[in-house]
């Protein structure tokens, strides 16, 4: 009657299904397998964002490395077209979230595995499946290429609805004695709030690219009017499609992806800051609560993409304000994060500096976010560079240091050995400042350059001032793409050479995590699953100075203490 | 325990009394009574809760995936170009066995909790030969339709007909897949036992019949 396999508990390696390296189920070698899919993904896409800005500013010269291809207007819609998939599948979605998430969840659980390790290396192949998708894409005919984008998207859809479901359900029947919900690390709330949002949402885009692939291959009429088309010339037919019901779905995902590329940084830079000032977070359940809040709004905000489509007139209101209520659970995380920072002992390693670095980004680019969240400003004054100055120092680089931060902070967890912090924080200066320069101006850039509502001699000489700061921002491009060599320098070489063998808990820190060897061992807690007896950012007690970790008991703690 | 019935708790004494290795405690833990506001639970890595939960998130997952499809539905029904999808009559029939296959589905694991693996094998069979009937039903629907010139490009309404029947069609395939599994696996060996998975199937089985007669009256009213 009683079916339990024996092994279970102790997960011994022999279990089957973990075939090879390569093919592993094993949640520490998939979470890597993410981290280099993704530094793989963020290096091409960096490069490119240095081709098109180099487009930008001297549109006469050929694209490096790309002379081969056509140079056609559509050429540079894919370059963009690969530019953003790169970054916000493979990178924003995949480090923060399937990476980390994979290596350490568990692990900051208590559980030797993730729920389902099969799906688990399901998806992870899944979604390498949907990078060599896209990019194959990039190499297709516009047409075509639109296809196979669409197919990846779906694949990579999939992949990430296995995903969640995984760390849905590991989060809820995995966790350990002791582990209750109050007692989670920031980490684990956001990865358990992110799942479920993208559970939620990728079944929209994965309904989305079935549909429109169903109009683009089979021709039918889900998107597209049947008496428009008959108006149609034959070869047109094709193109013609009625974009604005694709427009709603997609949207529906993609602003909510957003919070799915940001969530799990929230959680990272909430757990880095609390370690380094040794100090609980400050209002530990408020940030929770606002981390759920900006799953929540997040998930309800997908119009205020559409201001500038049309809708109905009494929509716009709504979605303004509930875009703007985005601000209220931002400010309470930043508020918390400044709490916790305030008259703290900081440690000044490189990841705290990428923490702070992170939490100016997303006060600078959060700030641009209230005018785009009006939908009056936002149809009249703002232009396309105002908008992509906005999200990427929101999203994409505020999103890319808290993947730094917390590489530079787990990179011991991960390989045993730490990185090197003399580069790490010449590297941290460089990106810093380079990124300031390459998206501030461009908000300048916007509103410079937005013409509708200036008379005409204005408007030319806006323009040539215009000029000038495109060269600055395509300087800075440079500079902060060549700064990446540093950190390529520091992560390979930290690699080959690991200088010494790393103490087991470098950064003091107290979550379970750190409570095994590191780098992690091949099982997590030696088949004795640990018990946790306090929450997670209780750093000391308050009768002695010694470190408080979550799997100690007191009575342990008060003789170590002795 | 969330998600655990009263069955597995039984299960888990059980397991606890073989030896199967859970519920070690920690070097320690027991010492200087701190472990009193630890609830000592066995780390069960196979424990069925997660499948539960599983199934539940998945199902949501589901659902949100044609609500999604629905919405896209009722915006593009309003168009100009709209000719709705006389539904054939053979939906009906198809309908009703598919509300069977639910019913001799409840009745294959009433037999299963009455320890009667025949029956409950005889009632499983049943319940997958009706929901194979169900598909091949809904293929000859799709050849009713296609025999009155209606097909997946004619009008946005068709499309919309096929998308809805063949996306659940498919679902229901992974339904019956299921089935077939949970009706051949060898559940000695296995890591949940016979009773954990067919109820596990059993709340994908009936949701797939809600969501059909949820698409059959979104279709059927909103024609």
């Amino acid at each position: 009657m009683v079916t339990y396999d024996d092994s279970g508990n102790a997960s011994a390696p022999t279990g089957s299904g973990r075939s090879g390296r390569v093919f592993s189920t094993r949640h520490k070698t998939i979470g890597l397998q993410y981290l280099w899919v993704s530094l793989a993904s963020v290096f091409v896409g960096m490069v490119l964002s240095a081709l098109l800005r180099m487009h930008a500013s001297w549109p006469d010269s050929a694209i490096p490395f790309l002379g081969a291809l056509e140079t056609t207007p559509e050429r540079f819609a894919a370059v963009r077209l690969l530019h953003g998939s790169l970054m916000v599948f493979f990178v924003l979605t995949a480090a923060p979230q399937l990476g980390f998430g994979n290596f350490l969840l568990p692990l900051q659980i208590g559980a030797e595995e993730m729920a389902f390790p099969s799906l688990n290396r399901l998806s992870l192949w899944l979604t390498v499946a949907s990078l060599a998708g896209m990019t194959a894409s990039f190499f297709r005919p516009l047409s075509e290429g639109i296809d196979l984008w669409l197919v990846s998207a779906a694949i990579f859809s999939l992949a990430a609805l296995f995903s969640a479901l995984n760390f849905c359900v590991t989060t809820i029947t995995l966790r350990t004695s002791g582990m209750t919900l109050p007692r989670m690390p920031a980490t684990v709330w956001a990865w358990f709030v992110n799942a479920i949002l993208s559970m939620l949402i990728f079944s929209v885009l994965l309904a989305g690219c079935t549909a429109i692939l169903s109009d683009r291959m089979l021709g039918s009429n889900l998107f597209s009017t049947a008496a428009f088309l008959a108006q149609q010339p034959a070869n047109l037919v094709r193109q013609a499609s009625l974009p604005v019901l694709w427009q709603r779905l997609f949207w529906y995902f993609a602003q909510a992806e957003v919070y799915v590329a940001m969530l799990p940084c929230f959680g990272i830079i909430t757990h880095l800051v609390a370690t380094f000032s040794r100090k609980p977070v400050w209002k530990e359940r408020l940030v929770v609560l606002s981390i759920c809040g900006v799953g929540v709004i997040g998930f309800c905000v997908w119009g205020y993409h559409m201001f500038a489509t049309g809708m109905n007139p009494y929509a716009p209101l709504v979605f303004s304000v509930l875009a703007s209520s985005l601000g209220v659970p931002a400010t309470f995380l930043l508020a918390s994060w400044l709490g916790t920072l305030w008259n703290a002992r900081i440690q000044f390693t490189t990841s705290v500096l990428f923490a702070i670095g992170f939490i100016s980004l997303f006060i600078a680019g959060g700030l641009s976010g209230i005018f785009l969240a009006r939908h009056d400003l936002a149809r009249a004054a703002v232009s396309q560079d105002f908008v992509i100055g906005h999200f990427h120092l929101v999203m994409g680089v505020a999103a890319t240091f808290a993947i730094l931060a917390g590489l530079f902070f787990w990179f011991p967890k991960l390989f045993g050995c730490r990185m090197n912090e003399t580069l790490g924080k010449t590297h941290f200066w460089l990106t810093f400042t380079g990124v300031y320069f390459i998206f501030m101006p461009m908000h300048w850039m916007g509103l410079l350059t937005q013409s509708t509502l200036l008379p005409e001699a204005q408007r030319m000489a806006l323009a040539s001032a215009g000029k000038s700061i495109r060269t600055v921002v395509t300087v800075a491009t440079i500079w902060t793409v060549g700064a990446q060599v540093l950190f390529a320098v520091n992560f390979f070489g930290s690699l080959v050479r690991p200088k010494t063998v790393e103490a087991d808990n470098p950064w003091r820190a107290s979550t379970l995590e750190w409570s095994i060897p590191s780098p992690a061992p091949e099982e997590n807690f030696s088949g004795q699953a640990p018990v946790v007896y306090r929450g997670a950012y209780e750093f000391t007690e308050p009768s002695s100075d010694e470190l408080a970790p979550q799997h100690l008991s007191p009575g342990l703690l008060a003789q170590k203490a002795r | 325990m969330p998600g655990t019935t009263s069955t597995p708790e039984i299960e888990l004494i059980i397991e606890r009394k073989n030896g199967g290795g859970g519920g070690k405690l920690p070097p320690g833990g027991g010492t200087g009574g701190g472990g009193d506001d630890g609830k000592k639970r066995p780390n069960r890595p196979n424990s069925p809760g997660r499948y539960y939960t599983g199934i539940a998130i998945g199902i949501i997952s589901v659902l949100m995936f044609f609500m999604a499809l629905a919405s896209a539905f009722l915006v593009r029904k309003g168009g100009a170009d709209w000719v709705p999808v006389h539904i054939p009559a053979l939906l009906w029939v198809n309908t009703i066995v598919l509300l069977a296959s639910s019913g001799t589905l409840e009745l294959a694991r009433k037999r299963l909790a009455l320890s009667d693996v025949p029956g409950f094998r005889r009632f499983w069979l049943v319940t997958t030969v009706l929901g194979v009937i169900f598909l091949i039903g809904q293929v000859v629907a799709w050849r009713i339709l296609v025999k009155q010139g209606i097909y997946l490009a004619s009008n946005p309404a068709s499309s919309f007909f096929y998308i809805f029947t063949g996306a659940h069609g498919v679902h229901l395939l992974g339904g019956v897949c299921a089935l077939i599994f949970v009706a051949r696996r060898n559940f000695d060996m296995a890591k949940i036992t016979r009773t954990v998975a067919a109820e596990v199937t059993s709340y994908y089985w009936h949701f797939m019949d809600a969501l059909w007669l949820f698409l059959l009256a979104l279709m059927y009213l909103g024609k």
